[in-house]
Formats: C-alpha cells, sequence, structure tokens
C-alpha cells in the first residue's frame, strides 16, 4: 500500500511560486499607490472630485471588459495547451495579446486627450497619482502583451502558465485601480 | 459550461453591474453607497480571477488568505473613502 502525503502548502500554489511572489510584490505596490491615493483624497475631497470628472469612465470601463475577456483567452489557452492543442492554444493567447494592444491603444488616447486639455501630472494631486498608477500598469500591460506573443511562440506549458499568470496579475490590478481611480468620487 | 467559462461571464456582469453604479453617481445618488457597491464588486472581481484565472480554487488554503488579505484591503480603502464623509 502507497502512502499519498497530501501535497504541503507551497506545492499547492499552483504555477510558479517566482510567478506569486512577483503578483504578490505587485499587488502591494498598487495597494499601496491606492491608498496614498485615498489618503491625500481626504484632505482635498472636493479637488479630487472635479480632477476626476475630466476622466472618460466609459473608455475605461470598456478597458475593463477588454482586460476580462483577455484574461479569459489567456486562461483558456493554458488549458488548451495543457490538452495538448497547440494551435488552438496559440490562437487564445494571440488574440489575448491583441486584446491587450486595443486597452493600450485606448489607454493612449485617454492619455492624448488629457495632454489635449492642458492637465499633466502636476495639475493636481489627483493626476499625479491617475498617471502614476494608470501609467505604471499601462507598462505592465505593454510588457504582459510581449509575454503573451512570447509563449505562443515558445509554448512549453510551464511558460503559457507562468505568461498567463502574469496577465491574470495585470487583470487583477485594474479591476482594482479602476474602481478607485475613476468611480470613486 | 465550464468554470472558467462562467467565472468570464459573470466578470462581464460584475462589469456591468460596475457601470451602472458608476451611472448612479453621476445621476447624484448617494456616493456613500454607490461607492460601497463598486468597492464590493471590485473585491468579487477579484476573489474570481484569483480563484478562476489564477487557479486558487484548486488551493484553498491560499484562496483563503489572499481572499482575507483582499477583503481587509477593500474596508482600508473603504474607510479612506468614506472618511471625508464622517
Amino acid at each position: 500500500m502507497t502512502d499519498h502525503a497530501p501535497p504541503s502548502l507551497l506545492e499547492e500554489l499552483p504555477g510558479d511560486l517566482m510567478m506569486w511572489v512577483l503578483i504578490i510584490s505587485e499587488l502591494l505596490i498598487f495597494g499601496a499607490g491606492l491608498v496614498v491615493f485615498l489618503s491625500l483624497r481626504i484632505s482635498d475631497p472636493i479637488g479630487f472630485a472635479e480632477a476626476q470628472s475630466h476622466l472618460d469612465r466609459t473608455s475605461a470601463a470598456v478597458n475593463t471588459v477588454i482586460l476580462i475577456t483577455s484574461g479569459y483567452l489567456a486562461a483558456k489557452g493554458l488549458h488548451l495547451r495543457l490538452n495538448a492543442r497547440r494551435t488552438a492554444a496559440r490562437l487564445a493567447l494571440v488574440v489575448a495579446a491583441a486584446l491587450g494592444a486595443v486597452f493600450i491603444a485606448i489607454k493612449s488616447a485617454e492619455f492624448a486627450d488629457k495632454a489635449a486639455q492642458g492637465i499633466s501630472y502636476d495639475t493636481h494631486p489627483f493626476f499625479m497619482l491617475y498617471f502614476l498608477l494608470t501609467g505604471f500598469h499601462a507598462a505592465h500591460v505593454v510588457a504582459g502583451v510581449l509575454v503573451l506573443l512570447l509563449v505562443a511562440w515558445r509554448d512549453t506549458p510551464e511558460d503559457v502558465e507562468m505568461g498567463a499568470a502574469f496577465w491574470h496579475m495585470v487583470d487583477l490590478v485594474w479591476v482594482l485601480l479602476f474602481p478607485v481611480i475613476y468611480l470613486l468620487a | 459550461m465550464d468554470a472558467l467559462t462562467r467565472a468570464w461571464l459573470a466578470l462581464l456582469v460584475f462589469s456591468g453591474l460596475t457601470a451602472a453604479a458608476s451611472t448612479l453617481v453621476g445621476g447624484g445618488a448617494d456616493t456613500r453607497i454607490t461607492g460601497i457597491v463598486v468597492l464590493v464588486l471590485a473585491l468579487l472581481k477579484s476573489r474570481l480571477i484569483l480563484s478562476r484565472y489564477l487557479g486558487l480554487a484548486d488551493a484553498p488554503a491560499w484562496r483563503r488568505g489572499f481572499n482575507l488579505s483582499l477583503t481587509l484591503f477593500g474596508l482600508l480603502l473603504l474607510g479612506l473613502y468614506l472618511f471625508p464623509t464622517l
């Protein structure tokens, strides 16, 4: 009779441990940014609300749907790859990356619109944190698109799992950034 | 329908509800209530992403830890958001 020891806590964690270290680190960084954002808002809630009224909530909401759908395709891509359906997995990953590119295009238009309105990082503390947090997140989206394309090309199951996990982290950060920066008036 | 697809659809529904709540903000609704709704929806979305997209549904101890941490973080954000209204 074979003994089956239950998996240790670390063994239970799906995917690569280092990817989880990265995910937790990123969540802490962005989480700290959101705490600073709402802490600064305490001293000037009216100024923050006025500044927030210059943001385009509709395009940000569209971007949320885009990232959620892209994350779904990345997760689907991993499932397909684990079932040895490599072509379908690659297609899912490439479409996920393409949706990430759409997110960047919309975000770029949003930043261009702010520039056209004469709004920059030093217009108000709100905008300093808006540009810092959403810009830093957008940089992660760019990196994530490249990672998704890379793992679609070099598609070992481990690499696809890591690439998808990075993408889900980008997704997770956005669903926390979006309501705080765009919606909490 | 698999669990992943159900999670995606639930995320879309939560996003729709978030958009509806933000419309209410523009319509003059009590921002304290809509703020709570928006943060709760964000928490639900983040739990789904962790559970289904990142696979923590198969790691219940880690899922509990992440969910607890996120809930506490959400409460901190809510406290900071509501503080000016006190």
